[in-house]
């Protein structure tokens, strides 16, 4: 269970996500308000948002990360899956918390495994499996 | 998955993570769509090998040696200008690869930006992160973030400033911003000082940052220094 400094911090960065919208009031009467236009933009569209300075650092790669790239283009290489449905749907359009909340090729592989599940490449039980496996036998190791 | 990031732990250069024997859930994943994808013939694991190693093959060399050559030939330039996929071929860059018809993610068309003394560009992708892969290699960390993304369209000059580059305001700035079908690489302006060097010498100061924009090449600049954060189990590593 986390200690009550864990909590404060975490309640203190949902605070800082939450009134994200600067407006008096967040609540709507219509559909068409422009509040709901802003919730459905899609999160992966970010271009001329407001953000502060940075420091813009590189990263080293991780062997993972390598081979979710290669597994990605190789689905693809082979027609299991195309271009647009990886950019438009399955690497971007995933709601704020997946979008920004995880790693960049966590996304990426993250997006296959519901992709193969989704088209019935392999069935969710199957990948279940698999992963307990594959967990199992490198905690052997 | 727990990451030792503290916010504004600013630009101190990450210590390298302590080796760690367990597993993360990334990795698991990986193993398993790569495993179970083999294991049902959507590809192979030669695919997947062939793929890898052009992979490791890429980098931004390509694009030096394409703006060196750009600057000493002036008939090369125009080429490049008029279709520059066509004249990668000529610095042994066929966009085609790995696969035939170029990687499933990197269309086969780019174009090369010419930088003048009053008009510099710089490139960026608003809605992922795309970018001229057969030519630079992987894009860096820096590229993919939002923060760069949402504010290299808006604030340029600003976010050059942060890089280093400060630009006088009678120069413009253009952003291209990238997309699916088509990729962007700027061709800087041959600086002073550098007039009867050879295209080896060139390419050594045209570094991948100066073929976004966020950089100009000088004599004696032949890096891209950034801080960087460490993998745990880097390319390479071997877990067994």
């Amino acid at each position: 269970m986390a200690g009550r400094e864990e909590l404060v911090q975490q309640q203190e960065i949902i605070s800082f996500l939450q009134p994200a919208l600067h407006m008096p009031q967040n609540w709507n009467y219509e559909l068409a308000s422009p509040v709901v236009k802003a919730y459905l933009h899609p999160p992966h569209d970010v271009g001329g948002q407001f953000d502060v300075p940075a420091i813009y650092e590189e990263k080293e790669e991780e062997q993972w990360e390598l081979n979710t790239y290669v597994t990605c283009e190789v689905l693809g290489w082979r027609g299991i899956w195309n271009s647009e449905e990886r950019r438009r749907r399955a690497d971007n359009d995933l709601g704020y918390a997946m979008y920004l909340g995880i790693p960049y090729y966590g996304r990426w592989i993250l997006a296959a495994a519901r992709m193969l599940v989704d088209k019935k490449h392999i069935a969710l039980s199957e990948l279940i499996e698999k992963i307990a496996e594959v967990k199992a036998r490198y905690a052997r190791k | 998955m727990s990451h030792a990031h503290t916010p504004g732990n600013g630009g101190a250069e990450h210590p390298a993570a302590p080796t760690v024997d367990e597993i993360t859930d990334f990795e698991v994943l990986e193993i398993a769509v790569r495993e179970l994808a083999i294991e049902h013939g959507l590809f192979t694991a030669e695919d997947h090998r062939r793929f890898t190693e052009w992979a490791e093959s890429i980098g931004p060399a390509a694009g030096s040696r394409l703006v060196a050559k750009a600057w000493v030939d002036p008939a090369f330039k125009e080429r490049v200008l008029k279709d520059a996929v066509k004249a990668c071929k000529e610095i042994g860059i066929d966009w085609a690869e790995p696969t035939g018809f170029g990687t499933p993610s990197d269309y086969m068309n780019l174009r090369v930006l010419e930088d003048t003394p009053t008009l510099h560009h710089v490139i960026v992708c608003t809605l992922c992160s795309c970018y001229p892969r057969p030519l630079l290699g992987m894009s860096p960390e820096w590229y993919r973030t939002t923060n760069y993304r949402r504010r290299l369209v808006r604030w340029p000059r600003q976010v050059l400033a942060e890089f280093g580059l400060v630009l006088p305001p009678e120069v413009e700035i253009r952003v291209e911003d990238s997309n699916q079908k088509c990729r962007f690489m700027v061709l800087p302006v041959r600086p002073a000082g550098t007039e009867n060097w050879t295209e080896e010498q060139l390419a050594e100061i045209v570094t991948r940052d100066c073929m976004i924009g966020v950089a100009l090449p000088r004599p004696g600049r032949t890096a891209d220094v950034h801080p960087m954060h460490r993998a745990r189990r880097p390319v390479g590593s071997s877990r067994d």
